[in-house]
């Protein structure tokens, strides 16, 4: 469904990706882990055309969309949320759901989307009138997810979600990345620094440092490698 | 924090909001030439109202995330448009007003196009040179059409309507305030109506993220553009009412001193909502006319008001209320 294929990416003469491959076959999920700095969110800028690779390919559902600007590929039924800001922070919850399904023109449709999304995450239909800014971190995480479902994508790319949440709300992100993926048939790509997390709910991943693919193979075989013990697992 | 103030609809978005507003403006605007017919005051009033429809369209402009420093241009494009298809075309007022409009508004595409490519300080950089560039052009060139540095004089003043049997005249102030009551009311209403719908929404979502509102989808460009066509577009009806009120045209007339008190009036009431620019032009209208007495010191007082403003006020006076009101609410809540 997704292909990376030699991808690089250069700001000035440094490379940030350096030649990774990376695939997502359809309703699976994978991740991409790795320290501070390896290159991942390069990685995702580059797929979801916020910059432009210096080299290499994307595919996407057969589509060359190395080239295209991002509301494009967004039309095509890829959703990412980019690092940095996540949210309109003076908008309210709905109003950022509803920014989520602005490529899409079927009103019913789209209000079935936002009954599933409230109802799958019943703390934003409480606070739904309330600007986005006001929420917690954790409920902020949810919004960005339930905004990105909102297009109704093929797949989703979600970038360190679990990034500054107690263990307790990282596990319920986990659980609802996880009834996505199944009830849905959504792809996920996830990039986390969080590598237990990520390995646990990914099929496969592929572990990205200083810009290369060092390792990738399924979940299991990587929770069981000496280095990801190591350097991600706390030995 | 209880649940049910969270379902409450939000303040600003509800639905009585714009109508009502519009109305006040509206009654505000029919109830002045009741109180006084003194041609200092409906002076001073129809300037306020065709400042204000160069700043409620320099707020759509804004309200998409950027400053547009040659707002003023494209009024001096309008007016000398206006005037000159006037006294050397021939064709009516009436005529010259929309062509004179649209004129800046089809310039207004590739200027903004090429200016948009850029944010920030070279947004404002560039606009800015583009309208030194349109200022000295009317100045330097084309003399005997534009009547370079001694002006473009004789403008006539709008011809007469015909009204159900009887002759609308423009030539008394209170007949040209009224006409420019209807240019700005119809204005204000396409404005408002625009910030709150899907329109309103997406420029709202590309000022406070437009990396995000593009990655969702959103063709920023295009927003940006549409809203500088229309904003050139409004600023050409200023122009070409200006032309004719005035009668004389000056390049300096659509310089950097103008462009900087529609900034001004702009950010001091409020670049977030529709009403910001509209309760800034007339509050600093006004207190401009009480400094008249200062002469050079009124500039002095403005920029000190607007660096008040930016340290104390950022989203501007109509943001204040709103403010104070939640600092009271959390003051109450918080004592025992």
């Amino acid at each position: 469904m997704l292909e990376l294929t030699d991808l690089s990416v250069h700001y000035g003469t440094v490379a940030a990706v350096d030649s990774v491959s990376v695939t997502v076959a359809e309703g699976e999920i994978v991740a991409i882990i790795g320290p501070n700095g390896a290159g991942k969110t390069s990685t995702l800028r580059a797929l979801s055309g916020l910059v432009r690779p210096s080299g290499g390919r994307v595919m996407f559902r057969g589509t060359d969309i190395s080239r295209w600007r991002p509301h494009r590929i967004v039309a095509l039924g890829l959703s990412h949320a980019p690092e940095g800001r996540r949210l309109f922070p003076q908008m309210t919850v709905l109003e950022n759901l509803r920014m989520g399904a602005y490529r899409r023109r079927d009103r019913d449709a789209v209000a079935r989307t936002l009954g599933e999304v409230l109802e799958r995450f019943p703390r934003l239909a409480e606070r739904r009138h309330q600007p986005a800014g006001t929420l917690s971190g954790g409920e902020q995480q949810m919004l960005t997810i339930g905004r990105a479902l909102m297009s109704g994508p093929a797949m989703l790319i979600l970038d360190e979600p679990s990034f500054g949440l107690a263990p307790l709300l990282v596990r319920e992100i986990r659980a609802i990345v996880q009834s996505i993926n199944r009830e849905r048939g959504v792809a996920v790509l996830l990039v986390e620094q969080n590598a237990r997390m990520a390995l646990a709910v990914a099929g496969r991943a592929y572990v990205m440092e200083t810009g290369r693919i060092v390792l990738s193979g399924s979940a299991a075989m990587l929770r069981e490698s000496p280095h990801v013990k190591a350097a991600y697992l706390g030995g | 924090m209880e649940p049910s103030r969270g379902l409450s609809a939000p303040p600003g978005r509800a639905l009585g909001a714009p109508i009502a507003g519009l109305a006040l403006l509206a009654a505000g605007v029919v109830a002045l030439p009741q109180l006084t017919r003194d041609s200092y005051y409906l002076d001073v009033a129809t300037t306020i109202l065709m400042n204000l429809a160069l700043t409620m369209s320099l707020r759509l402009q804004v309200s998409t995330g950027q400053l547009n420093m040659a707002h003023i241009s494209f009024m001096g494009i309008g007016a000398y448009a206006s005037a000159l298809l006037v006294t050397r075309v021939g064709i009516s007022f009436w005529a010259a007003l929309p062509i004179a409009a649209v004129v800046a508004a089809l310039l207004a595409f590739p200027i903004g196009g090429l200016a948009l490519r850029v944010t920030g300080p070279y947004y404002f950089l560039i606009t800015f040179a583009f309208s030194e560039v349109v200022r000295l052009f009317f100045n330097n060139f084309f003399v005997d059409l534009f009547g370079g540095p001694s002006g473009l004089v004789g403008i006539p003043k709008p011809s007469a309507l015909p009204w159900f049997g009887r002759a609308l005249t423009f030539t008394t102030k209170l007949e040209l305030y009224t006409l420019m009551a209807a240019l700005l009311l119809v204005t204000a209403a396409v404005l408002v109506r625009l910030e709150h719908s899907r329109f309103g929404l997406v420029a709202s979502a590309i000022r406070q993220g437009d990396l995000l509102a593009e990655t969702l989808g959103v063709n920023v460009f295009r927003y940006k553009l549409t809203a500088y066509v229309v904003g050139s577009l409004v600023a050409g009806v200023a122009g070409a009412f200006f032309a004719h009120s005035h009668q004389v045209l000056h390049s300096s007339d659509f310089g950097l001193e103008p462009m900087v008190l529609l900034v001004v009036f702009t950010v001091i009431g409020g670049t977030g909502s529709v009403w910001g620019p509209v309760a800034g032009t007339v509050l600093m209208t006004i207190a401009g006319e009480l400094l008249r007495e200062l002469h050079h010191y009124e500039s002095l007082v403005f920029g000190v008001v607007l660096i008040l403003t930016m340290l104390w006020a950022p989203d501007g006076l109509v943001a204040l209320p709103g403010k104070l009101a939640r600092r009271r609410r959390v003051g109450v809540s918080l004592a025992p």
